[in-house]
């Protein structure tokens, strides 16, 4: 350990450390900074976070700086102060401050830092900047502005270090250096977009967000990507119903600061223009109210023959799934489902949530043959809980033959097509419920848009069902299935209170 | 509730015989208006009445009546869609889809430009957010009318060209 004073306060943090993280433990914020980043290489070219060491004649960069014992730091004196804001007028000489226009507006490092530390008048004409090229498409994902640049090299890290795949790098000298990507070279890897969350201003900014909504205007709630089963912990940036954009939300235990592209555009299918609106009986449009006799007849008098759910639902929609279906067979729906192709950093093979979560409630899961058969024996109505297990042909094939299938669905797919009433449900951005994630991990996600048109939660759909036939059980809120929930999977965890990190039973493994 | 100290109510007051019989009285009043009528016909400009719509009133430089959107030389709108105005507006009128520019120099323009009439309380804090001086309220336009809701929300093009008279 070593003990240094920082602003006259003591601290006692461990022996290799950097002074930029010592010095943001005692200060309680960040110092003024561009290029460092926590999970990049250390560059030290923005020069922003001087500090004074007493000892030194020079003022040093503290991101470089390994803590020593006794140091004794200033970071907010006048000498400090000063070279903080002469460096930022600098970095700012040749930025075209195109704020208006800049996507970054809002959540831009150089707005905030000259807000915080430069509030200087500036002293070069927009005549006499250095122009450079403006949007410039270099990749499917991103947009590069080399004005905006201020040259922090965090990109060119990330794509040296995170990705390994090195597209991006500064080239030329002096005023006339730009970032960019090599002659022929496309920015063009599955994490590409984490360039534009790490961009410190506007400098590569998102195609797919280009333009869509100004940050401000955005509300966020915390959800968990549902397009693989690693589970990156996701911010959902939203307003008026719509969403705008996917950004990874700090997790070391999952997905650290990253995500990849696929992820980012699972959003797009909550806007889907194929999305269920309304209840189908026999593919004509009906209320609730409507589809509720229909329901009667079908399950309250021969009951479930059959009850098959998906790893794309919730772990609360299976639970309550496998209490609906307590007298009849019960399936986790496809095993081949969801499949593609994972890499070492984050993307896994498999492509669904909660695929584990079956696994942890002891659905198995059938292949395609096995499914057609049991759809075949059913004696009795048949529910099927998302997952669209009609894509395989001999589950197809199976379900024609049945005139008494119930599917709760989402987008009009091959299985509401074939389904005898289609109960239409909500995407994962539109309820809350519970991932379990590749290593077991238990993780919350939160509603943030109101549902589309007029479906319900799928919870809320189970549990009518139940009413329909007369099981004692019936959850009244979300709440309830998970307190029920909670005594199978994990007796030591509030599921309605899960850590901002999510839950691994068994504790964490270290 | 108490109602002492309020004025004494017309009816306890002792009337006088001429009072009482009305007659009187109505005569007086009816001199009051003749005497007025007598004075707006011989003294005409010193009547408080305009004659709207042919007269208008003149208001100051700084009226801020209905707005338009100020052109670039080549007559696209000046306007960069950064939302600012959006944003101030306390009324929430205004409403602003951006787009590509094909020239990379603007960049961004406004695919379309709404402001809701009916919404829009005139505080003119749009022109004062306004980072490209795209949006004023200078018409002096006052006479906003149409016939069904739908008309006051008025688009791009019309405020593009909201400089001339106050016809819809």
């Amino acid at each position: 350990m070593a003990k240094l004073t920082i602003d006259g306060k003591e601290i006692e943090v461990p022996d290799g450390t950097s002074l930029f993280d010592a010095c943001r433990d005692a200060r309680g914020e960040d110092l003024p900074h561009f290029c460092y980043h926590p999970d990049l290489s250390v560059a030290g070219v923005c020069r922003l976070c001087q500090v004074e060491v007493e000892g030194m004649p020079k003022l040093t960069i503290a991101c470089n700086t390994g803590v020593r014992d006794g140091m004794v730091v200033h970071t907010r004196n006048e000498r400090v102060t000063r070279a903080s804001k002469q460096i930022l007028e600098m970095h700012l000489i040749n930025h075209p401050v195109d704020c208006p226009i800049c996507d970054q507006a809002g959540e831009c490092g150089l707005q905030n830092q000259y807000m915080a530390h430069g509030l200087y008048d500036t002293k070069v004409e927009k005549v006499d900047k250095v122009h450079k090229s403006k949007a410039q498409v270099i990749g499917p994902h991103v947009i590069l502005d080399q004005e905006r640049c201020v040259l922090c090299s965090r990109c060119v890290r990330f794509c040296a270090e995170v990705t390994g795949t090195g597209e991006m790098g500064i080239f030329n000298r002096g005023d006339r250096a730009r970032i960019g990507t090599a002659p022929g070279v496309e920015l063009d890897n599955d994490y590409s977009l984490n360039t534009v969350d790490i961009c410190p201003v506007g400098a590569l900014t998102s195609r797919d967000f280009r333009f869509q909504k100004r940050v401000w205007m955005l509300k966020a709630a915390d959800s968990v990507c549902p397009g693989c089963a690693t589970g990156c912990n996701v911010r959902i940036d939203h307003e008026a119903g719509r969403i705008y954009r996917l950004k990874p939300r700090y997790n070391p235990e999952v997905n650290g600061r990253w995500m990849c592209d696929k992820g980012r555009m699972t959003y797009k299918a909550v806007h889907d223009e194929n999305r269920l609106g309304d209840p189908l009986v026999g593919g004509k449009v009906e209320t609730w109210d409507g589809v509720a006799g229909t329901l009667a007849k079908l399950v309250g008098e021969g009951g479930f023959g059959l009850v098959v759910g998906s790893p794309y639902q919730s772990l609360e929609e299976i639970h309550l799934l496998k209490s609906l279906g307590k007298d009849a067979p019960l399936s986790g729906g496809l095993a081949d489902s969801g499949q593609g192709t994972g890499d070492d950093l984050l993307q896994d093979a498999d492509q669904t949530p909660n695929r584990k979560g079956l696994e942890l409630l002891g659905v198995a899961q059938h292949d395609g043959p096995a499914l057609a058969d049991l759809i075949r024996n059913a004696a009795g109505s048949v529910l099927i809980l998302g997952g669209d297990p009609a894509a395989d042909p001999t589950v197809a094939a199976a379900l024609t033959e049945k005139d008494s299938v119930i599917y709760v669905g989402t987008h009009g797919d091959k299985t509401a097509g074939l389904a005898k009433v289609v109960l239409p449900g909500c995407m994962w951005a539109e309820k809350a419920g519970i991932f379990v994630n590749r290593n077991g991990r238990l993780q919350e996600f939160k509603q943030a848009v109101a549902r589309h048109g007029n479906a319900r939660e799928d919870w809320r759909i189970l549990s009518e069902l139940m009413t329909v036939r007369n099981n004692p059980d019936v959850p009244g809120s979300l709440k309830g299935v998970r307190d029920e929930l909670a005594g199978s999977v994990a007796a030591d965890v509030d599921l309605n209170k899960l850590p901002a990190r999510g839950f691994l039973p068994g504790g964490e493994a270290r | 509730m108490s109602f002492e100290g309020l004025p004494k109510g017309s009816g306890d007051k002792k009337r006088s015989f001429l009072e009482s019989i009305y007659l009187w009285e109505v005569l007086r009043g009816l001199g009051v208006t003749a005497g007025h009528l007598v004075r707006n016909i011989l003294h005409t400009d010193d009547m408080p009445t305009m004659q709207y719509p042919e007269e208008k009133r003149v208001y100051g430089g700084r009226f801020r009546g209905r707005h338009r959107l100020m052109k670039r030389e080549d007559g696209s709108p000046k306007c960069v869609a950064c939302q600012m105005c959006s944003t101030y507006c306390p009324a929430d009128c205004i409403t602003i889809v951006g787009g590509e520019h094909p020239d990379p120099k603007i960049e961004k323009y406004p695919v379309s430009f709404e402001i809701d009439l009916l919404r829009c309380v005139y505080c003119g804090l749009c022109e004062e957010a306004c980072p490209c001086d795209a949006i004023r309220l200078d018409t002096g336009i006052y006479e906003i009318a149409a016939d069904s809701r739908e008309k006051f929300v008025v688009d791009k093009d019309f405020l593009l060209t909201n400089d001339t008279d106050g016809t819809f």
